[in-house]
């Protein structure tokens, strides 16, 4: 019963955390370009939920958050969905067994996600399209580059918003 | 002691006179000048004067300030009210007037091509992928939009078109996305290609013209219009500009760069092509 409870708060707390995140990152975000693109700002949100709750949850949270990425994308794809779960899953395991939940571990895995989800844009992009890396790869970094800039405050956001639960 | 109060005050009285007398025979006598009391008391009397009059005023602000201060706040007031209904007139007269703009020149483009049937509509998000360029907008199929519809601007330039549709909202692909293809000439020379989004010149926001015949025959600053091959799109929409050549990796397709009339990263109002009759 507890549990259950459990649960439900966990999903009153995430999903409007969620559907914030997606209007940000398709609305507001689409308008404010940082080196001249556009941050992603659903990785740090599934890194934090992950570093903090755990494999499951983290697990969780990536593949609705991925789901909202692909949406935000305008793509039918689910490259972010996939992309996104496999991070939640990874750095909940990380947290589980050898990283400290502290904003050194969150940045660490933050820039590792950032740097994931950009790369495989740029390797899908690459392999099925055909498209030269070496001129994908400079969007690349300035995506990871212009998202890490919103770390501090997702860890933040993140820590609360998990201690409520 | 009567007495001499009695008397004291008959020489005051009239040593008062006396000087009174002077103090008017000497004004008299001066032609209109300052007399000689007025002359003697004016530097000790001026500054308490000024300052006596100073404070009268003030003490007449604050009484009048008092007196009024219901009158003034009910003007204050109505005067708020008034500032704010001119600021929402405004603002209501300057959309109508981007709207009538607008209008004014969809209504030319329209005279120009009656064949084509157009459905209004709005940019509501853009894509949040930096390796594409497409938005959605705020209507679908229940509007009568299919799938590979065009989008132009309401001067007529070519947007994109669509390539997702559900009931209420569409996703639209632009020009410049690495997807894009739209059968396309140079409207001077008349020369067919293909302008599509290209990897290098997406992020400038240009598109390419490839497959022309006589590339020596183009020159900067001509327009690339639609060729209406295919179907897909209306002959004669107009894309964009040359702004340069160049030649791709291989240095065997040379190609122009076509900058796009329509001011894609700020559209916001646009119109759908439903239907058209296609030129073959």
């Amino acid at each position: 019963m507890r549990e259950r409870s459990r649960v439900l708060i966990k999903l009153l707390i995430l999903a409007p955390y969620l559907a914030v995140l997606y209007i940000l990152q398709s609305t507001l975000l689409t308008h404010l370009p940082i080196f001249g693109t556009t941050p992603m700002i659903m990785p740090l949100a599934v890194c934090g939920v992950a570093l903090f709750l755990g494999r499951v949850d983290g697990g969780v949270t990536g593949l609705f958050a991925g789901m909202l990425m692909d949406l935000a994308c305008n793509q039918a794809t689910i490259h972010f969905t996939l992309v996104l779960t496999l991070t939640g899953l990874l750095v909940g395991i990380l947290s589980d067994t050898v990283l400290v939940q502290g904003f050194p571990s969150y940045l660490l895995t933050a820039a590792a996600a950032l740097a994931v989800c950009s790369a495989s844009q740029v390797f899908a992009l690459a392999v099925l399209r055909g498209a030269p890396i070496a001129l994908l790869s400079g969007i690349a970094v300035r995506q990871t580059l212009s998202s890490l800039i919103f770390t501090f405050p997702f860890y933040y956001i993140s820590r609360f918003l998990c201690r409520v639960m | 002691m009567k007495d001499l109060i009695s008397k004291k005050g008959i020489y005051i009285a009239v040593a008062a006179v006396a000087v009174a007398i002077a103090a008017a025979l000497s004004v008299a006598l001066s032609g209109g000048h300052a007399g000689f009391a007025a002359m003697l008391s004016e530097p000790f009397f001026k500054p308490v004067k000024s300052a006596m009059t100073s404070l009268a005023g003030s003490l007449e602000h604050i009484y009048g300030y008092m007196y009024r201060y219901d009158e003034l706040e009910e003007e204050n007031a109505s005067l708020r009210s008034r500032i704010a209904e001119l600021e929402q007139e405004y603002r209501e007269y300057t959309e109508i007037s981007e709207e009538n703009a607008r209008l004014r020149s969809l209504l030319g483009f329209v005279e120009r091509h009656e064949e084509l049937k157009l459905e209004p509509v709005s940019v509501i998000s853009w894509t949040a992928s930096n390796f594409s360029s497409s938005f959605t907008i705020s209507k679908g199929s229940s509007s009568g939009i299919e799938l590979y519809d065009p989008i132009i601007t309401e001067d007529g330039y070519l947007v994109g078109q669509v390539t997702s549709v559900t009931a209420s909202s569409c996703t639209v692909t632009t020009v410049v996305d690495t997807t894009s293809r739209v059968g396309a000439l140079i409207y001077e020379t008349g020369e067919t290609g293909v302008a599509s989004g290209d990897f290098e010149l997406f992020q400038d926001g240009t598109l390419r013209l490839s497959y022309i015949a006589e590339l020596e025959d183009v020159l900067i600053g001509d327009t690339v219009v639609t060729s209406g091959s295919g179907g897909v799109f209306p002959s004669g929409l107009v894309i964009g500009k040359i702004t340069g050549m160049s030649v791709g990796a291989s240095g065997l397709d040379p190609y122009a760069i076509v900058e796009p009339s329509a001011d894609i990263d700020d559209c916001a109002h646009l119109y759908v092509i439903t239907d058209f009759a296609v030129s073959e």
